[in-house]
């Protein structure tokens, strides 16, 4: 049984903006990449660690205002920055052991879909920063 | 060098900006978020002359 719930309401970075009020979803993925090492005598498959390969996704709505979504990203692209994450608004700025705030430093932003446009609907993009190191302040 | 908010998006507007690792700067710049301050180019005002007054004997 839920002994507590979380209502998906994060805060959201990028580059040291906050895209919180343009963001609908985001997903924070730690990976550990893993390396068989298998040996002849096994009599199961084993793995150890490899490299780190951490991923954030976003979906934004898109806005060509000044210092919005466009604004903010359009520069990114083939670059790396760093984008921080919380479970809500505030552990973006005093991070706590139940407001942690993800960090990603050093991701790449390698596509933008610069325009997304469907009739009768908002304009949202998705966009992914690979790899860098993920680090979780909680002070 | 110096930078300074100038996006609400970023901080407080007017208060120095401190980049955290891993941040673009140039991306920053290019669209308005902060800007460079700049030191003045005028050189640094002169005190005042004052005329010490005349001693009396």
């Amino acid at each position: 049984m839920a002994t507590s719930t979380y209502l998906s309401n994060p805060g959201v970075e990028v580059n040291s903006v906050s895209l919180t009020d343009q963001c609908t979803s985001c997903t924070v993925t730690s990976t550990i990449e893993s390396l068989e090492s298998t040996a002849f005598g096994s009599t199961s498959r084993v793995y150890t660690s490899g490299l780190a390969n951490n991923e954030i996704t976003m979906d934004l709505y898109m806005s060509y205002a000044a210092t919005e979504t466009y604004a903010t990203l359009a520069a990114l692209v083939g670059t790396t920055t760093t984008v921080n994450v919380s479970n809500t608004v505030a552990g973006l700025a005093t991070p706590s052991a139940t407001e942690p705030r993800f960090e990603l430093v050093g991701c790449y932003l390698e596509t933008l879909p610069v325009i997304s446009a469907s009739m009768g609907e908002l304009s949202t993009i998705s966009i992914t920063f690979t790899g860098g190191v993920l680090t979780t302040a909680t002070s | 060098m110096k930078y300074t908010i100038t996006s609400a998006k970023v901080g407080i507007v007017g208060t120095e900006f401190v980049p955290p690792a891993g941040v673009n700067i140039e991306a920053l710049l290019t669209h308005g978020f902060i800007k460079v301050e700049t030191p003045s180019d005028s050189p640094a005002p002169k005190p005042a002359k004052t005329k010490e007054p005349a001693k009396k004997d």
